[in-house]
């Protein structure tokens, strides 16, 4: 096993840039999610990384040793694909120890191998099996298997879970984070699911167009959004955000106006009169009777029932839609006009470029 | 394989059903059995007969084959087309079809460039008559002109150049060497829409697992386009034994030097119109065509029962 | 690696240039010296024409002396009037077979597949007396009729897989609305086979157009004659004519060429996906 490092790393073909000045650092052992929307770049970081596609800046390091000039295989990474690719003309076995063959692995290592990913991943009825005789779930552990055997450094997911149905996603999900915690390996992991995210990584790496986010344990991610996209990404459903700007700013307190809440008082922080900010408040954190400086209000259009916590979707004054989660038996009822409040601590300030305003009382 | 039949149909009267299968069906099947299969099974049916100084005809059942394989007037030549047939079908296997294999491999490479313009031109001596391709060839090779000879003089190969059409010991592998240059298209074209089938995500699991190109393409790629090359060399049995236009074109009905590029096609045709040498013999002609006609079922059959059965088709 | 990547890229299209070299230096070496005079023909084969050996003469030789022009035409009608029918008899059996199953739907759509791998040549005897005995000997219409029973079985497969493609809400929608049978084949289903005239076209012209045997079997006098056989003949005839022979060979290239590399994306296309069964 061994760390990861990105440095400056660029990608362009011709004149589109794909990625640009990428830095991450992986430690030894640790699980990297790569999340972000389609097109973010994720994939093709992924890519590079496993040498699959070239650097155009930038330099990669696997255990500190500079792999830019390195194919796949000589950079002791194995790779699980979202269309599984399995040798459909080889049984289960020879898929596995395929690629073992030319790397000079020895019969008998091979077999001793096999057989081991085989108990791990509870394989060893199907080991004489072709692809196409196999579930897409049986599919998908046979190439985590197949990754296994090479016993690489890195650990390389490029959306695994895509292709499964939602209840094998949950179990496989189990699965994967079952084997970082066994196998301690380092895994870098692409998807455009931001509760696969959550639930598997150490740490998450939110992309968009080509560029690095934030890069955050999942509760940093949530609670501190470094910026507008990523406080938008992050939690489902998506935050709320109210265009406002800041009237006036008085002994430390700056009070924020705009089309949607009412007038709001914050600490200033580093706030100045005029200054255009997005209000941001999560579904979960606004509350019908609630308390706290933030108030807002709209007429209920619909209201989504799901056992325990149901979402209503509230037209605002702005005309544009508010969702709420709202706890217990008792819901709203359509057409209603109805009332929220947020507390401080669960208020995100964002300036006019997008980025988080770091307030007092505020993480 | 496809849904259950419409509901519509199904309920159909059976008047309408039986107007509908006449109008759609009617044509093709008509003209398919009065113009393909009833004169294979006429001629069939001519083989057994002989004809008579009168102009008549008389049964004479399997006789006539009889006399084509073992009377020497008959069985020479039909033993040397076959064989020739044979040598002809042999070279482009083992020409053909390897550089149509190589030229998809090669043209399937991910980020080649100029792919369509590589495409259409290996393509393009297929789309060409073979008469054509016949008499340019003829021409080039001839040594009159002497571009052949100049071409080899230039790459210092002057010594090997020799008229090759005219000698019998060159004569058929030159022609077949002609047919493979115009034909290599085909086989191309389906190998390189078969190799374009395989997910680019297999190949890339092939690199990870530490695979160059060139073993990506024997074991990988190959194995999953065997069905295809299977296709190709029953097309390729079925058109060599079919052939005739090129020797005819490039070396008359007697395809010389000396019957040394008969094949069956020239012998039928010269067995039934007749030449210059012998009189038109439309019952021993339609022997020869029922023997060519049992050679291409037997050819065909091996391939539907033999490679077919064990050839999987990979679907992704 | 990318040194490495380079120098491989270069060795694949080197390969790949050599070969089309190879596949098109014929041609052109046909093609440039038709234009040229006699001496400059054999004095200078590889170059091409210049001012000074820029010479038509051969053409006019063709023209003058054989009825090109309609070994032309005859070849255009012949070729077209068997893709029109083989398309339309061929689209009306593909569709039966597959919407109006019967009992012995399968076996019928056997039986039409034999032709694709039995030649039909074999059964020329029978072929020629059937013509004679029907009067159609020597005529353009004997070989439609033989092209249209060659291009169906193939012409049939194709349309068939074809057909298993499109989906089938149009032709629900016409039957609820009350669509008699016949129409709805020709003004639903037809239009949207037009992707699949591509590849059935490539599979049928060609063998019609460039076809020999049947015209040498079946047409006895001149006027009959197509462009494959005129050519054929006209070269047989004219061999030591080398300004001739050549101007008539590259007069039967120079057609197929350009309807070639202007449809070629087309044929292509309907190569790669009619293969791909």
């Amino acid at each position: 096993m061994s760390n990861l490092r990105v440095e400056h790393l660029g990608k362009s073909y011709g004149s589109s840039n794909v990625l640009t000045d990428i830095n991450l650092s992986v430690e030894n052992g640790e699980f990297i999610v790569l999340v972000g929307p389609s097109g973010c770049g994720k994939s093709t970081l992924l890519r590079m990384i496993a040498g699959l596609d070239g650097v155009t800046t930038g330099d990669i390091y696997i255990g500190d040793r500079l792999v830019n000039g390195l194919a796949p295989a000589e950079r002791r990474i194995a790779m699980v694909f979202q269309s599984y690719a399995l040798y459909p003309h080889m049984d289960v076995r020879k898929n596995m120890t395929f690629g073992l063959k030319f790397t000079g692995v020895a019969p008998a290592e091979r077999q001793r191998r096999v057989d081991e990913a085989a108990r791990m991943l509870r394989l060893e009825p199907l080991l004489g099996r072709y692809p196409r005789d196999l579930s897409g779930g049986q599919r998908q552990r046979v190439a985590i298997g197949r990754a296994i055997v090479r016993e690489p450094d890195v650990f390389l997911f490029d959306e695994p879970l895509s292709n499964l149905d939602a209840a094998l996603r949950v179990s496989t999900r189990v699965e994967i984070a079952r084997l970082h915690r066994l196998l301690g390996a380092t895994m870098v992991y692409v998807t455009h699911d931001q509760t696969e995210a959550m639930t598997l990584a150490d740490r998450i790496v939110v992309m968009s167009e080509g560029r690095i986010e934030q890069i955050g344990k999942a509760l940093d991610l949530y609670y501190a959004p470094a910026n507008l996209f990523v406080a938008g990404f992050i939690g489902s459903p998506a935050m709320n955000f109210f265009s406002g700007s800041v009237e006036a700013v008085d002994g430390g307190t700056a009070r924020v106006f705009g089309v949607g809440f009412e007038p709001l008082a914050l600490p200033a922080g580093p706030l100045d009169r005029g200054a255009k900010v997005t209000i941001g408040v999560r579904p979960e954190h606004l509350r019908i009777a609630g308390q706290g400086p933030f108030a807002t209000s709209g007429v209920v259009e619909l209201v989504e029932r799901l056992g325990e916590s149901s979402f209503a979707h509230v037209r605002r004054v702005d005309d544009k839609m508010l969702v709420v989660e709202v706890r217990g038996r008792e819901t709203p009822a359509v057409s209603e006009n109805v009332a929220f409040r947020a507390p401080l601590q669960d208020i995100h300030v964002f300036d006019a470029s997008g980025q988080r305003v770091p307030i007092n009382g505020s993480h | 394989m496809a849904e259950p039949v419409p509901q519509v149909v199904a309920q159909m009267p059976k008047a309408k059903l039986i107007g509908l299968l006449a109008l759609f069906l009617g044509p093709s099947v008509v003209i398919y059995t009065a113009f393909s299969i009833y004169p294979l099974l006429a001629t069939m049916q001519l083989s057994t007969f002989t004809g008579e100084s009168g102009g008549g005809v008389h049964f004479v059942g399997l006789a006539n084959f009889v006399t084509l394989l073992t009377d020497s007037l008959w069985s020479t030549p039909f033993w040397n087309a076959l064989k020739n047939n044979m040598i002809f079908f042999a070279i482009h296997m083992a020409v053909q079809n390897p550089i149509g294999i190589a030229l998809a491999g090669l043209l399937s490479l991910p980020g080649l460039k100029l792919k369509s313009f590589y495409r259409t031109v290996f393509f393009l001596p297929t789309m060409l008559s073979v008469v054509i391709v016949g008499f340019s060839w003829n021409l080039i090779l001839s040594p009159l002109w002497g571009v052949a000879k100049g071409a080899l003089t230039a790459v210092g190969l002057g010594s090997w150049f020799a008229p090759w059409l005219g000698l019998e010991s060159t004569a058929l592998v030159t022609l077949a060497l002609m047919s493979v240059w115009q034909f290599v298209g085909i086989p191309m074209m389906l190998i390189y829409a078969a190799l374009l089938n395989i997910p680019d995500e297999l190949v890339d699991a092939a690199r990870v697992d530490g695979l160059g190109q060139l073993r990506i393409f024997f074991h990988i790629k190959l194995p999953l386009v065997l069905p295809t090359i299977g296709l190709v060399s029953v097309l390729t049995f079925v058109g060599n034994f079919n052939a005739f236009d090129l020797i005819y074109s490039v070396k008359g009905a007697l395809a010389g030097p000396n019957f040394a590029s008969d094949i069956l096609g020239t012998f039928f045709y010269r067995t039934f119109f007749g030449n210059q040498l012998q009189l038109g013999n439309p019952t021993m002609g339609a022997a020869v065509a029922t023997v060519m006609f049992f050679i291409i079922l037997i050819g065909v059959c091996v391939y539907l029962f033999v490679v077919q059965r064990r050839m999987r088709r990979y679907t992704f | 690696m990318f040194l490495e990547q380079r120098a491989r890229a270069l060795a694949v299209h080197a390969v790949l240039i050599a070969y089309s070299a190879l596949a098109l230096g014929p041609i052109l070496l046909v093609v440039m010296n038709s234009f040229k005079s006699r001496n400059a023909i054999f004095g200078s084969p590889l170059s091409p024409p210049d001012s000074s050996t820029f010479s038509l003469i051969g053409y006019a030789k063709v023209f003058r002396a054989s009825h090109i022009v309609v070994y032309f035409e005859n070849s255009l009608i012949v070729t077209l009037v068997s893709m029109g029918l083989v398309l339309l008899f061929g689209a009306m059996a593909a569709w039966a077979l597959s919407e109006y199953r019967f009992r012995g739907s399968t076996a019928v759509a056997l039986f039409l597949s034999i032709g694709i791998m039995v030649p039909i040549r074999l059964g020329s005897v029978a072929i020629l007396n059937m013509m004679r005995t029907a009067g159609l000997n020597d005529t353009l219409t004997a070989l439609i009729l033989v092209y249209i029973a060659q291009g169906l079985p193939m012409a049939i497969f194709i349309l068939s897989e074809f057909i298993q493609q499109i989906p089938m809400d149009l032709r629900d929608a016409a039957r609820c609305d009350g669509v008699p049978e016949t129409r709805i084949f020709f003004e639903v289903i037809a239009p949207l086979l037009r992707p699949a005239i591509a590849t059935v076209a490539v599979f049928t012209i060609v063998p019609i157009w460039n076809d020999l045997w049947f015209p040498l079997i079946l047409t006895s006098s001149d006027s009959t004659h197509t462009i494959t056989l005129g050519v054929q003949q006209f070269l047989g005839q004219y061999i030591t004519d080398w300004n001739s022979v050549l101007a008539a060979l590259s007069m039967a290239i120079l057609p197929v060429v350009v309807i070639y590399v202007v449809f070629s994306r087309q044929l292509i296309a309907g190569l790669t996906s009619g293969a791909v069964k």
